[in-house]
């Protein structure tokens, strides 16, 4: 069963986690901060980038709006922080429950559509949300909130403290890694080869006498609690929140991680979200204009690998294969 | 109650519809380009920002206003062929065309907007109206270059219906819509077809930019809010129907600037989606089929 995509897959995951691994012990050792919360926020938006994967890469879902349930999820994350309860599992939870609940209501608007029906109206959705926060005063309007209180993480070893980098570095870590496995362990259900099935042929899927529309549904409400629970982390690491997470630029960032790391992989848009804030933190200390050098990328990468990194990996294992099987 | 409408809708429904006629013109670039291609061109709203920069360019240089209307389509003609032909082409031929040219076209935009921001960078440009003074019009004064926009665009939204419909031009267009196996095999150049009507959608566009510019300013994210629109506006009139985008771009507008008198326009936008949504629920296809059906 070891097919070149597996172990393209397997060989990322191990990449990151020693890389993950190294970052910490170094940074820890040197009193590092920048790279660090580098590194955490790339995780973050990897989380998104991983719930867009869910949808486009694993069911042929293309969701052109997945930053308004992060967006959610980090404007409800800094609510709670600031007036109940700076506690970390308790807005975990919060945000999870209710990005769910909101991931169920929007289903129903979103998957009355298919292909490039359901991409418009989640970008519509997206964008109406963002509008909307965008100018109601309460929410802090286009300044957004600040003031997020550095949260508590409770642990069975003690109470540990977000506001040093190296902590909230691994705390996200574990979280985006939860959410993985997660994702992971439902690919492997039932669940999961229905979702196989429906973006290989979901008219077929009829035939066969199953219903395409509970595993839609089901995928689309996990994916929205995914980017929310990413979401709920960046208040916690950069103490605000600002309509510019809703905004498509984060969304249409998601889908441009997803496409560089590799589609249906889920480990590739971590991946990707950790090459591409790299190179925009590099690129960002010469020029600002590093949206023309990512969008030549993604042109590139659509049209000659749109499997992106881990289609490539994957290509070469599989050709190793082939050379062992020739000896 | 005379008076009211005079004073206070008639105005309204003025704004609407000058504005109704450049989202109609976006959405027939953009109905057309699906209609025929299947493709869902989401570099289409920097086209339009092209399309408004070109002719702040060109009027800098001393052009008039009146020969950039034919100057800038005629420029991007060529640039939306030569995209047809060395991008989208390039992942016509997979399964998932859809998608892909999707991203494809939203990677373009990303590279556009950004190239604008470096040419003519971030700040808002404001043209001057080529056409000053006011009219009156039912008592009321209405400022003469939207009353130009509007017998425009009409004008061209019916050039358009008419080159499609009534034209052999248009035959061969929707013939190959239809069947591009059969059009390919009775002679048709299809693939050329296909790259001239993507040029002639995106060429659209630049013309909405050239005539709204001298009513919003120029900046490099303008055409990112106007698309929403011009996507509603297909969609609910159905994606690849002329007509749908007319009717809809018409009643879209419409419902947004007369809702803007009752409620605040931050929320005229979530009720325009609304309607999106529920034509969706109640027909998936929208108001009118594809150009196909018509």
């Amino acid at each position: 069963m070891r097919n070149p995509q597996f172990k393209a897959i397997r060989f990322i995951e191990l990449l990151l986690l020693i890389s993950a691994f190294i970052l910490f012990l170094i940074g820890t050792a040197l009193g590092d901060t920048f790279f660090l919360r580098l590194a955490t926020e790339s995780l973050i938006f990897g989380g998104l980038a991983m719930s867009v994967d869910l949808l486009l890469g694993i069911v042929g879902l293309l969701s052109l709006g997945q930053a308004l349930y992060f967006g959610f999820g980090a404007y409800l994350s800094a609510l709670i922080l600031k007036e109940i309860s700076p506690s970390f599992g308790l807005t975990i939870v919060i945000v999870a429950v209710a990005s769910t609940a909101l991931g169920w209501v929007a289903s129903f608007i979103a998957l009355r559509s298919k292909g490039v029906y359901f991409a418009l109206i989640t970008f519509g959705l997206a964008q109406v949300a963002a509008k909307v926060v965008y100018n109601t005063r309460s929410l802090g309007a286009s300044d957004g909130m600040m003031g997020v209180p550095i949260v508590q993480i409770w642990t069975p070893f003690g109470e540990l403290n977000a506001g040093q980098p190296g902590i909230f570095f691994v705390v996200t870590l574990v979280t985006i890694g939860g959410l993985y496995l997660l994702l992971k362990y439902f690919l492997s259900t039932p669940m999961g080869s229905m979702w196989h099935a429906i973006r290989s042929n979901e008219n077929r899927l009829a035939y066969v006498g199953y219903q395409s529309k509970g595993p839609k549904q089901f995928a689309f409400i996990l994916a929205a609690m995914v980017a929310a629970v990413s979401g709920a982390l960046y208040p916690m690491l950069r103490g605000f929140v600002s309509p510019e997470l809703m905004f498509f630029s984060v969304s249409g960032n998601a889908v441009v991680t997803v496409v560089l790391g590799g589609v249906g992989t889920l480990i590739g848009p971590l991946l990707g979200s950790v090459l591409l804030t790299s190179f925009k933190s590099i690129i960002g200390t010469w020029t600002t204009h590093h949206h023309i050098v990512i969008g030549l990328i993604f042109i590139v990468i659509v049209i000659s690998a749109p499997k992106g990194l881990a289609g490539l990996l994957a290509k070469y294992y599989g050709k190793q294969d082939s050379r062992k099987g020739g000896e | 109650m005379l008076e009211s409408l005079q004073y206070i809708y008639a105005p309204q429904i003025v704004n609407g519809l000058s504005i109704g006629v450049a989202v109609i013109l976006m959405a027939l670039g953009l109905t057309i380009i699906f209609g025929l291609l299947d493709v869902i061109n989401m570099s289409h709203g920097e086209f339009y920002a092209a399309g408004a920069f070109i002719s702040v360019s060109l009027m800098a240089m001393g052009v008039s206003f009146w020969l950039c209307l034919f100057l800038v389509p005629l420029f991007l003609i060529p640039i939306g062929f030569a995209m047809e032909r060395l991008l989208i082409q390039k992942v016509f031929h997979y399964k998932d065309r859809h998608i892909l040219t999707l991203l494809l076209t939203f990677g373009v935009a990303m590279v556009l907007e950004d190239g604008y921001k470096i040419i003519w960078g971030a700040n808002p440009i404001k043209p001057d109206s080529p056409i000053s003074g006011a009219s009156e019009l039912f008592g009321v004064m209405f400022p003469n270059y939207r009353l130009f926009l509007m017998a425009f665009g009409a004008l061209l939204i019916f050039a358009v219906w008419v080159l499609i419909y009534k034209t052999q031009i248009g035959a061969i267009v929707r013939a190959a819509a239809y069947d591009k196996e059969m059009s390919s095999s009775l002679g048709i150049p299809v693939m050329r077809v296909y790259a001239l009507t993507f040029a002639f959608g995106v060429a659209l566009a630049g013309l909405a930019g050239v005539l709204l510019a001298p009513i919003y300013s120029v900046f490099p994210t303008m055409g990112r809010d106007f698309i929403l629109m011009a996507f509603t506006v297909v969609i609910v009139g159905g994606l690849g129907s002329i007509k749908g985008a007319v009717i809809a771009g018409i009643l879209l507008t419409q419902l947004q600037s007369i809702s803007s008198l009752y409620i605040s326009p931050v929320w005229s936008d979530p009720l325009v989606f609304t309607v999106m949504v529920l034509v969706l629920v109640f027909k998936p296809s929208g108001l009118y089929g594809g150009m196909k059906n018509a």
